[in-house]
Parts: structure tokens; sequence; C-alpha cells
């Protein structure tokens, strides 16, 4: 069997696109679609919502979304000595900041700086660094130097990382960005129906992005694409084990911001069974763009498929190449079931 | 090559505490001027400039082990679990990149499990598991026990002359005494000067130990790293990123040695600090003063930023002038 092509997925994870900050990846993603849709609009948040013309129109107006940006940092305040002080933007894993690499606005590399092991107390070495005490090092040595470079108000986003072989898939950024591919995967390939797909912004931190990408589309229908914390790691607690890899893309039916749409729950897992793939019903612990789509205008019934991912929020996520392919599948038959039927007219169950 | 090169070219070796070899390829590649360089029982690298001197002379010593994790075994998941391979910093590790060196390299991510928030407590680095994305049966047959697991950080430049790597401890050192033996080809001394690229510095000296004992030198300088300045450090356990390398000053070491040193580094104009311990130095300087009968010893240290983390920062002008310092003392000790 030949290797698959991961270029493009990897092109979106090493691209630049902190929540709020996301013209680096955004002018990928509108590179990448250019040939493949009728009409592409940029929001004023910075939304792409592009119209892919199928072979027939649909019964009900689906949409698709996938959030581009990433968690990260921004930029504070810049200390006399030319270190960054910095808030985490979305839900960065704060235990997975010190020591990391990062990149500071376009193109400044810099360090996640922490205090050396040798010099700490027993029970400082024991903990997590608090947020308080991290900085990033780009090697200024004045304020001054570090000004000609950074301004408060840059994001930081983790040093480009990406690996695929072995069945696994490890990167940076790679739940929101593997939502991005996969949608850029199907416009590709054409669809039946007419559809509308949206790559948000600010997925990680308030959904406005999401919330202004389904007014404006205005569809009857979504399927949200994206990523679920993966527990099937050694040490962590059995309540927080929602789902795992290699056991198919997580269909959530509840998680923080959402109660999904119980029909669409069980087109999904029929979608599944005729696509030949694999998929696990979960209560997720984050929410994602279904908690804005699901209330827009006079309401959106909503599904979301979720590649299961470790570590999502750090330098580096790892996931199943298996389950991406069966995500992509079942998202693809999903799409038609529910295109196919007029929304309104479908019976209670 | 410029030092900077010379610096990061070392720094992208691999080469754990106890499997130095690829280091050491790395390093005798950067000795052209030195009659023979040799690896003895423990990996150490020997490069001599003048062996036909007679036995003695100075030797120069920074050690070629940088710190990472080694494989303990595969769980019923395929995760590694890993025990700290030298003085690991726990706090570094979750959702740390890594470079698996197995049978061929595998790229992993250090695990960070999903937990309550408020939980602070971080599991030591033998409770924590390298995840390489494999089901066991593939993981066992590409890894075995005593593998050893390095971060995945590449080499990089920051601004100015700073640069950032994993195993800047004590590649820094390494590159400086490349960079002297280089200066000291232009203009050869007289006497022997061994240049000791030791090994598991890391994990006791046990290099040094053995390297010293086959050189017994009369004189012996080693070349580590420093605190450089940063919060939470004090002042007085630290030097300055680019304030030029910091001499040593404690029980362990040669009062003379460290004396004049700082008189050179004033005469050559080469800024530098003092940088004073109250018992051993935790450095290679240790065990070379205790080898055979005894070996008055000195201490330079290249300031450096986040010791044993991946995001170590050094300043390429100490390194540079640590060099010079180095070269200009042999010269001087004739």
């Amino acid at each position: 069997m030949m290797a698959r092509d991961w270029s493009l997925l990897e092109r979106l994870c090493a691209a630049r696109g902190v929540s709020g900050s996301e013209d680096g990846v955004r002018e990928l993603i509108l590179k990448e679609i250019r040939p493949y849709a009728e009409k592409i609009e940029v929001s004023p948040l910075g939304n792409i919502l592009a119209f892919r013309r199928g072979e027939k129109r649909p019964a009900t107006r689906l949409m698709l979304d996938a959030h581009m940006d990433e968690a990260g940092l921004i930029v504070t305040r810049v200390t006399k000595g030319g270190l960054l002080k910095f808030e985490p933007v979305g839900a960065v894993d704060r235990r997975a900041l010190p020591g990391k690499s990062v990149t500071v606005g376009k193109d400044t590399p810099g360090v996640v700086g922490v205090r050396p092991v040798h010099l700490l107390e027993r029970d400082e070495r024991e903990k997590s660094v608090p947020l308080k005490d991290l900085y990033i090092d780009i090697g200024a040595l004045s304020r001054e130097e570090a000004l000609e470079r950074v301004r408060p108000g840059d994001a930081a986003a983790f040093a480009p990382f990406f690996r695929a072989g072995r069945g696994a898939l490890m990167g940076k950024a790679l739940g929101g960005r593997a939502g991005c591919a996969l949608l850029i995967e199907l416009m590709r390939a054409g669809m039946r129906y007419d559809t509308v797909f949206a790559f948000t912004v600010q997925g990680e931190t308030g959904l406005a992005g999401a919330k202004t990408a389904a007014f404006s589309a205005a569809p009857e229908a979504a399927v949200v694409v994206g990523a679920a914390e993966a527990g099937d790691v050694p040490g962590a607690e059995k309540d927080r084990q929602f789902c795992r890899l290699g056991a198919g893309p997580a269909v959530p039916f509840l998680d923080r911001g959402t109660v999904y749409d119980r029909r669409y729950c069980r087109m999904a897992a029929e979608a599944a069974r005729r696509a030949g793939v694999p998929c696990q019903p979960v209560r997720a612990a984050r929410g994602n763009d279904a908690g804005a789509v699901h209330t827009s205008r006079a309401g959106v019934r909503t599904a979301a498929v979720l590649l299961p991912c470790r570590c999502p929020h750090s330098a580096a996520g790892l996931a199943a190449q298996s389950d991406y392919l069966a995500a992509r599948g079942l998202v693809a038959r999903l799409a038609e079931a529910i295109e196919e039927r007029n929304v309104h007219k479908q019976p209670l169950c | 090559m410029t030092t900077e090169e010379l610096i990061l070219r070392l720094c992208a070796a691999d080469g754990t505490s106890g499997d130095e070899e690829e280091a050491a390829r790395a390093a005798a590649a950067a000795f052209p001027g030195c009659a023979r360089t040799a690896a003895d029982a423990l990996g150490n690298l020997t490069a001599v400039l003048n062996p036909g001197a007679g036995p003695g002379g100075i030797l120069l010593d920074a050690h070629l082990d940088k710190i990472g994790l080694a494989v303990t075994g595969v769980d019923e998941n395929g995760f590694l679990r890993v025990a700290p391979c030298g003085g690991v910093d726990r706090r570094v590790l979750p959702g740390a990149p890594v470079t698996v060196r197995g049978r061929e390299p595998l790229p992993g991510v250090v695990c960070c499990p999903p937990r309550p928030a408020g939980d602070e407590k971080l599991p030591a680095a033998d409770r924590m598991a390298v995840d390489i994305g494999c089901p066991r049966e593939t993981a066992e047959r590409l890894v075995r026990p005593g593998d050893r697991v390095v971060f995945a950080a590449p080499p990089k430049r920051l601004l100015g002359t700073r640069i950032s790597a994993p195993g800047l401890d004590d590649r820094a050192g390494v590159a400086a005494l490349a960079r002297c033996a280089q200066m000291l080809a232009e203009r050869p001394p007289r006497r022997r000067v061994t240049f000791l690229c030791s090994t598991r510095e890391e994990v006791g000296g046990q290099g040094a130990v053995t390297g010293a004992w086959s050189a017994a030198p009369e004189l012996g300088i080693a070349v580590d790293v420093g605190f450089a300045r940063q919060p939470g450090v004090p002042e007085e356990k630290s030097g300055t990123l680019g304030g030029g390398p910091m001499i040593g000053f404690a029980p362990v070491l040669d009062r003379q040695i460290g004396e004049a040193l700082a008189s050179l580094a004033e005469k050559l104009r080469i800024p530098y600090g003092r940088d004073v311990m109250g018992g051993e130095t935790g450095t290679d300087s240790d065990v070379l003063a205790a080898a055979r009968g005894g070996v008055r010893t000195g201490l330079v240290s290249i300031p450096l930023r986040y010791m044993h983390t991946p995001a170590e920062v050094a300043d390429i002008r100490d390194v540079e002038n640590t060099a010079l310092l180095l070269a200009e003392y042999v010269r001087g000790a004739e």
C-alpha cells in the first residue's frame, strides 16, 4: 500500500494562527480551496465561508464547520531585561509550556524559560510552574532590543512540529487543523449536494467566529468537525477518559456547550456503519463551535465529528491516521444523509 | 565554520550519558589541529596538541553528554516507560516532542494526561510515558530497554548573538575547547595540551575520572556551563548572558589558577565574572582535582539560561571569549 500524502495537513499544522491572529493559516486555506469553491467570502472577523456547488440542490442546507485557530499565547508586556510576559490564549495546557519552543509574531523564535531545576526547593521541583513565573525569551538582552521585533499584543504559537508515520499523526495544532484538512479534502473530492464550508476564527476562545459564520451562512443544519481530547494515556484518571485513539471518530452527544441533536447523533452512527468505519459516541469535556452554531438565528440542527487527539493543547498533539480517514468517510456520508432529506419533514423520533 | 555553526552542529548530535558516540564523532571533526584523537573504554574523546612534548602538561575538559531519558519498558498499550538519564527537569516533560533512538529514530511525545483543573502535582519522570503512537507489538520490535530518548527541539538562532538548543550543557563547552584548539594550532605552545571531551558527567563524571587518570596532567581546567542571570536566580549564584566566562572559585578549585585567569581576562579586556561556590562545584573539576595524586584544577563556566531544559540559551560571544581566555592561559603557562 502506498503511503498516504499528509503534506496538506503538515502545511496546515505549520501555519500560524493563534486565536485572533489567524492570518497565516487563513491565507493558506484560501490558497488551497480557491480552485474548488464557486464563491469565497472572508467575514469581518476573518472567517472563510466557501460555497461548493454539488451535483444537486440539497433538501436541507448544510454548513460544514472547522475552526482554523489554535491555542497559544499573547505577549502582554516586555520586561526591562527583554523577556516577554504573556497570557494564554484558549485552553493551552499550562503544564505543557515550560521549556517549549515558540514563534512570536510572524517569525521571531523564542523559548519558554523556567528557573533551573538545580536551584529549586523539593516541592517546587514536583509541581507545574505557575503561569506568572513563565515568560518567553527571544534572546533580547534589553527591552529596546526586544521591542525592535515584538510588541505587546503579538501572538506566540508553539513552534511548527509535524510527523506522520506508522499509523500516527503528531503535530502542533493538530486537532483543529485536521478538521480544516478534512473539509478541504471534501471540497476537492466534490460533493453530491451544494454545501457551505466554514473555516472559523476564535474557536479556542469565545466562538465569535462560529457564531457569526452561522449567522451569515444561515444553514438549516451543521456538522462541526474538530478534535476531542483522548484520555487513553497512562496516568489519566478514569473519569477523564472520554475517547481513545484508533476506535474511530468521536461523535459527542453532550459537551460543555451543546446537547446535540438526537436524530443527527443516530444518523452519524448509521453513516459510520454505511461507510464501514467505527465511531465512538462520547460525552466530551470541552465544547466546540457547535455551541455557537446550534443557537444561531432560529436554531440549527447540529452534529459534531471529532478526531480523538492526545495532548491537544500542547506543542504536539497525537492522533491516529485511521481515525482521520474514518472521520472523513463519516462526514461525507453524514453530510449526504442530512442534505438529501428535508429537515422540516423529518419525523420526530 | 563559524563558532555559531560549530555549536549548533555539536548540539544537533545525539549523545546522552553513557551513549556519547555520535557526539564524540561530531566533536572529533572539530579538533583538526591536534595530533591524535582517540576514544577510550568509557567513550572519552581525547585530542592532544604536542604529544611529543613529554608527559603531564595541561588538561582542558568539557563533557560530551547531555541529559535525556532511557526507555525502561513498553506497556500493554505501546507506551514507553522511561527513567531519567541525568538530572532531567520533570516540569518541562509534559507535551514535549522527543526522538526515541530505537532501531531507527522514532518521533514521540511525552504524555500529558488530562487532569482536573487545579491539580499541580507532576509525577516523577519514571511515572511518565512516551507516546510513539504505535501498538505494543510494533513498539517492542522498534524499541529496546536502554534506548535513549532526547528532546526534539531543533537548535535555533535567537536575537543578536544568542542561540538556543537542548544540550548546550555542555556542547557549548566542547565548542569552546575546539575553538581553543584551533586558536592554539595557529601559534602552537611548546607544552603538551590534552583536550578531554568526557563522558557521563551528568551521571557522576566517570568519563573525567578515567580521562584524567590517562592524561595524568600537571594542571587541569574544566569548561562547563553556569547559571546565567534570569528571573528567580540570585545574583550571587549567576553570571550574565554575554557577560563573559564565569571563573570558578571554590574549596576544591585552585585559587591561583582562578586569580591568574581573572587577571588574564583583565589584561585581554575580556568581560568575565567570578563564580563562587561553597564546596564542590558539581562539574568535572571536582573529579579532575582528585585524579591520581591530585591535580591543581580550575573551572571556567559559560553562562547559560534554563539549564537542563530543551530551551537552554547561551551567547556565542561567551563561548568565543572562553576559548580565547583558555588559549592565552595555555600560552602564558609556559
